[in-house]
Parts: C-alpha cells; sequence; structure tokens
C-alpha cells in the first residue's frame, strides 16, 4: 500500500515535469508568434483607421521624409534585393569551390588550414566586418568611382559576399560530403578525369545542399544591418543608378531611426520591418520545404 | 587536350576561390590588428570610458613641504607630475592620507594613480608654465589649507572596463533565460515527445527563428520588453531579446548531443526501474554535457557577436548597468560601443582597438568548442 502511494506520487511528479518540459518547448512557438503579431501589427497601424497612409504610395514611393510626412520605400527594396543579389552572385559559385577545394581537392594539411578560417570568418561580428568595409573597401572605391563617395552599392555586395561566404562553404561541403563515394568511383570507371568528375556528377548530385546554402544565403545577406549600414551611405531617396550609387537597405533604414524616431515615424519603421520580414519568411519557407525534400531523399 | 585545358581552369578557380577566402580572413583580422593596435594599452582595460570630475575631502598630514621641486607633496603623501593637460598623481605613499579621501556624499573615493588635480580648495590649478611652477603651486595651494583639503579630481578615462562588464553581465543574464529554456526543449523534444503535429510546429518554430535577422528582434524586443514590459533601454530587455535569438542555437546543438546518446543508456536506465526523469537527470544528461557546453560557447560568440538587436533594446550608453531595468539599466556591449564610435565619433583605431578584444575573445571560444569537441565528442562515436 505504501509503495503503491509512493508510484503514485512518482507519477504525478513525473506528469508535473513533462508538463514544464512541454511549457518550455513551446517558448520557442509563442516567441515566433508574439514577435509576427507585434511587428505586424504595429507596422501595419499607419494604413488603416481615419488618417491612413496609402499603401500603395509607402511601397512605391521613392522618398523617405518623415518630416514631410513622406514615406516610400520602393528604392529601399530595390536596393536591398540587388545588393543581396550581387551578392549571391558572386558569393555562392566563390563559395562552392571553395567548398570543392574543402571536400575534394585539398591535402590534409590544407584542410587544417581552411577550415578553421571559414570558422572564424562565421564568428567576426558583423560590426567587424562593418569596420573593415568602412576602412578598406569604401576607401578603394573611393578611388576609383566616378562619384564623389566611397560609401555604395559595391561595397555592400562586396561586403556583403564577403559575409555569405562561410554560411555557403560549410553548408555546401556537408552537401558535398554527403553524396555517396559510389558516383564518383563510377564516374572514374567510365574514364572521367577529377575536375569532370566533380562538375558533372558530384555538384549535380548536391544540387539541393547547395541550394539551401544559397538560400539561407540570401536569408543571411537580406536580413545584414549593421555592416551594411556602415557603408551603404544611407541616403533618403532615389533609386541606384549604378553600382556606385548610395544605398538605403530596407534593415539599415529601421536601424538608422529606430533610436529616437517616435508616433507614425516609428509605425513606419515598423511598416518597413513588416517588408524584411516577408522577404524573410519566404526565404524562411523555401529553405524549409528544401531541408525537407534534401531529409526525404 | 581541351579537356586538359578545361579541367586547368576548372582547378585554376577552386584553387583562387580558396585562397580567396583564407584571404579574406588574414586581410580582416590584419586590418583590425593593425588600426587597432596602437588604441591599446593597459589603461584601455582598467579605465572608465568617460572621465569623472569628483570633489574629495581629504585629511592632511602635519608636515612642512620638502622636495617640492620633485613634485614631492608631503602633506597628502603623494609624487605629482606635470603634462600639457595639468597636474596629475604620479605616485602615492603607500600610507598616504589620500587613500582615505571622500567624496561629497561621504563615501569613501581613494585616490589613484593617474588622477588629475585640478583644484584644491579655491585655487585652480591651470595651465602653468613650467613643471616646477606647477608643483610649488600645487604645495602652495596645500599649505593654505588646513587640517583638510578640498580637491577637485579628474579620474581619466579612455578605457573599456563599463563595456567588458556590460558584455559579461549580458552573456550570464542572457544565458540564464535561454540556456534552462532552451536545454529543456531539446530535453522534451529528444526524450519526451511523440512525432505529430506539436512536434513538427516546434521544429517549425525553430527553424523560423533561426532565419529571423537580428533587427527584426530588435524591433520586437523595443516594442515589446523596452516599451510595452516598460523596461526601457536596459540590461533585462537585452537579455530577453537576445535569448530568443540564442534558442535555436541551444535548443539545435543540445538535440545534437542528446541524439548521439545510445538508446542502449536509456534502455538499461529504465530496466533497471528508474523513472524517466531519473533517467534523463542520471543518464541522459551527464552524457550530454559536452554538448551543452558547446551550445553555451556558441552561444556565448552570439551574444558578443550582437549588435543590431542590442542597439535597438539595451542602448548605447557606456556604463555599467546599474539595475536590471529601468532608468539606470542601459549599457552598451562591446560590439555596439565599437559601432557608435566608428559611426557617431569617427574614431575607427579605438573601435578597432575594440575589434581586437573581440577577435580574441571569438578566437578563444572557436578553440574551446573545438576542443571540447574533440576531446569528448569524437570519443562518444567509437
Amino acid at each position: 500500500m505504501d509503495n503503491m502511494q509512493r508510484n503514485k506520487k512518482r507519477d504525478i511528479a513525473e506528469k508535473i515535469v513533462e508538463a514544464i518540459f512541454l511549457i518550455c518547448a513551446l517558448v520557442s512557438v509563442v516567441s515566433v508568434a508574439a514577435i509576427i503579431v507585434f511587428v505586424f501589427y504595429k507596422g501595419l497601424k499607419p494604413f488603416f483607421g481615419s488618417d491612413a497612409y496609402s499603401f500603395f504610395d509607402f511601397i512605391l514611393g521613392t522618398r523617405w521624409a518623415p518630416s514631410e510626412d513622406t514615406y516610400g520605400i520602393f528604392f529601399m527594396i530595390v536596393a536591398s534585393v540587388l545588393s543581396t543579389a550581387g551578392a549571391i552572385l558572386v558569393g555562392v559559385p566563390a563559395g562552392l569551390l571553395a567548398a570543392v577545394f574543402i571536400a575534394q581537392v585539398a591535402p590534409k594539411s590544407l584542410i587544417r588550414i581552411i577550415k578553421p578560417a571559414v570558422e572564424l570568418l562565421a564568428g567576426i561580428p558583423s560590426v567587424l566586418y562593418g569596420a573593415f568595409g568602412l576602412g578598406i573597401i569604401v576607401p578603394l572605391i573611393k578611388k576609383i568611382s566616378p562619384k564623389v563617395q566611397g560609401q555604395s552599392m559595391l561595397a555592400v555586395i562586396i561586403v556583403l559576399t564577403i559575409m555569405i561566404l562561410p554560411t555557403i562553404v560549410s553548408l555546401s561541403e556537408s552537401a558535398l560530403n554527403a553524396v555517396p563515394k559510389s558516383y564518383e568511383e563510377a564516374s572514374y570507371g567510365l574514364g572521367a578525369t577529377h575536375m569532370q568528375t566533380i562538375f558533372h556528377v558530384i555538384i549535380p548530385a548536391a544540387k539541393s545542399g547547395i541550394l539551401s546554402a544559397a538560400v539561407l544565403g540570401i536569408g543571411r545577406a537580406i536580413g545584414e544591418t549593421m555592416a551594411v549600414m556602415m557603408i551603404a551611405g544611407n541616403p533618403t531617396a532615389g533609386l541606384p543608378d549604378s553600382i556606385w550609387a548610395m544605398v538605403r537597405p530596407l534593415t539599415t533604414n529601421i536601424a538608422m531611426e529606430m533610436g529616437y524616431a517616435s508616433g507614425k515615424q516609428s509605425e513606419m519603421l515598423f511598416a518597413t520591418g513588416v517588408i524584411l520580414f516577408v522577404f524573410i519568411m519566404i526565404v524562411n519557407l523555401t529553405l524549409i520545404r528544401l531541408t525537407k525534400k534534401a531529409g526525404e531523399k | 587536350m581541351k579537356r586538359e585545358v578545361k579541367d586547368g581552369i576548372f582547378k585554376a578557380a577552386i584553387y583562387i576561390s580558396a585562397v580567396f577566402t583564407v584571404l579574406i580572413l588574414v586581410l580582416i583580422i590584419g586590418f583590425i590588428v593593425a588600426k587597432g593596435f596602437s588604441g591599446l594599452s593597459l589603461s584601455f582595460f582598467t579605465r572608465d570610458y568617460e572621465d569623472n570630475t569628483t570633489y574629495v575631502t581629504t585629511a592632511l598630514y602635519a608636515c612642512e613641504p620638502e622636495n617640492v621641486s620633485k613634485g614631492y607633496i608631503s602633506q597628502l603623501g603623494i609624487t605629482a607630475g606635470y603634462d600639457e593637460n595639468g597636474i596629475y598623481v604620479k605616485s602615492i605613499d603607500k600610507d598616504s592620507v589620500v587613500k582615505n579621501a571622500v567624496n561629497t556624499k561621504d563615501e569613501k573615493y581613494s585616490i589613484k594613480k593617474d588622477d588629475r588635480i585640478t583644484s584644491v580648495g579655491d585655487v585652480k590649478l591651470e595651465r602653468f608654465d613650467s613643471e616646477e611652477e606647477a608643483f610649488w603651486a600645487l604645495a602652495d595651494a596645500v599649505s593654505a589649507q588646513s587640517g583638510t583639503a578640498k580637491m577637485k579630481i579628474v579620474r581619466p578615462g579612455g578605457g573599456i572596463v563599463p563595456m567588458l562588464v556590460t558584455t559579461l553581465l549580458m552573456i550570464v543574464v542572457s544565458l540564464l533565460i535561454a540556456g534552462p529554456v532552451g536545454i529543456i526543449t531539446a530535453i522534451y523534444l529528444n526524450e519526451y515527445s511523440r512525432p505529430g503535429k506539436l512536434l513538427n510546429m516546434i521544429h517549425f518554430a525553430i527553424q523560423n527563428l533561426a532565419g529571423i535577422p537580428s533587427i527584426i528582434y530588435g524591433l520586437f524586443g523595443s516594442l515589446f520588453f523596452v516599451t510595452i514590459c516598460k523596461m526601457q533601454y536596459s540590461l533585462l530587455a537585452g537579455a530577453m531579446t537576445v535569448s530568443i535569438i540564442l534558442l535555436p542555437t541551444v535548443i539545435t546543438t543540445t538535440e545534437e548531443a542528446l541524439k548521439t546518446i545510445p538508446d542502449k543508456y536509456r534502455e538499461s536506465s529504465l530496466g533497471l526501474g528508474a523513472t524517466k526523469l531519473q533517467t534523463v537527470y542520471k543518464v541522459v544528461l551527464p552524457n550530454a554535457i559536452p554538448g551543452i557546453l558547446v551550445a553555451v560557447i556558441l552561444s556565448i560568440g552570439r551574444i558578443v557577436g550582437e549588435s543590431a538587436a542590442l542597439l535597438l533594446t539595451a542602448g548605447t550608453v557606456a556604463q555599467i548597468p546599474k539595475a536590471l531595468w529601468g532608468n539606470s539599466a542601459s549599457g552598451a556591449t562591446l560590439t555596439i560601443k565599437a559601432y557608435t564610435l566608428m559611426k557617431e565619433e569617427n574614431d575607427l583605431t579605438t573601435a578597432c582597438a575594440i575589434g581586437i578584444v573581440l577577435l580574441i575573445i571569438i578566437i578563444v571560444l572557436n578553440f574551446i568548442s573545438k576542443w571540447i569537441t574533440n576531446r569528448f565528442m569524437a570519443k562518444k562515436g567509437a
């Protein structure tokens, strides 16, 4: 009898603990929900009500002037998209080739240098990438640019390329390493060279993993704030007309003004966040779908 | 022939990309070190960021001035020095009275080496033609006082102590929140939950959290923690925001560690009559400790490097937070200060000096996590 009671007590304790564990596990879910609800609520507020701001003026406008009640972010969307596209265009091939080097070409001694280098590159705070951009890239661009300043879309693209490199390299490397050895052997058996095997067999077989790396890179690039803020120039109007032009990506718009903004300006910054969030959600969902597909394989 | 040329081109591209990756790292580290090195000094690590001006009252020794021309002030038991900024404390006698000086609130405020003495009593001590003139002016001003002397002391700043402490506090508070929640989540996911909708939902949420950029976390934190929860720009608002950012890292890393523990262990424990909780607590967790440590180290790296989210939640003031939340609880971490130095004060040298500190922290953390992985986690696979 005594024993039974003790067991019962133990069972109840176990149940309680499990419930607490479940609550902890739900924190992540609640966090995501809260972030979405709060950011969207505050960000969509200025477009409803009596003195609503036209959503089309917001999303298609090319001038941001809070003092004149003008909030257009089209030029920021363009800046974000173009900078990200540029970084991906350079960063993905470079990162993939570096991954090929680690996974296929490099001797063990070189791997011991390059792998820690990539890991370290991933750990460097973005503010320091900004310092590097400000101290090296911007002055260099200033020398060759037809415009007077070095802050430009080109600077943003270069720094973003560097910043997404570690992500691309390490994810592509895992994807390349996951390709079954038999593929490689079959290719050699058919008389292909090492390079032919890499480019015609291994990389195509690792396609979905590499694609995930690229998508993750897009997410990183479009969401990067601090490094970009220091080197973008952040003009308040105008579509970028060349890679030498100053740009103001969505992220820096938020970070630049959030510190002192209030009222409608603050809400408009949240609205900028909503647009950024929509981009991120597309990236996230694509990524989750891709990894799921890779997992099913 | 054609095939060989093509192969050669591909090979060259591969080598160039690899060299490029390493070169970038060398360039960045080289730049930060070269630019910031001149900003490093011992006082950089020991001083407050801002100059501190304090009025102190100190007792005086009843004795005649001696050795004044060498800067010795016998009544105070200090040796003064003089440079372009005025008179400063060069050295202090072991039993000097100035060690027991008090500020206007009657709290102890010991005068330290390098403090500047800008006035004694009503005598302002500024601008002298020579070192000796300065020493005599100080000695005369002190001699004119009887029993005690009131002095204006400026303690020079230029150091990163407040940012170091804030960063440390931010690490501790964030880990205290994200650590337990993240580890317990991982345990729940790996040990308790059954496959199904709930598990999918939690995993989906974690994947999404990992993809949200820190500026969005900053927006959320500044709205929810800073404004709605009325924490203001504060240590806690920053730590709460960072905790959410850390969750995916802590959860996935811990989960990986839990997955490597063989089911045999759990089955043996359960077979011996242990409950699920006992099994988790006594068998699973001890075996997962290296993995949890790696999660903690990765998290520390994230906190140290975090900027956008903290900028909007913890503020940019170079001070040690005096509370968890509220008026005087804001404080800039090293990274945030490096940013404001560059952006607002145009001081790339000091920013890069902080950058060197950050790099050292990151390299050490990388090294430790590598070491743990090689030492403890590789073994389990064997």
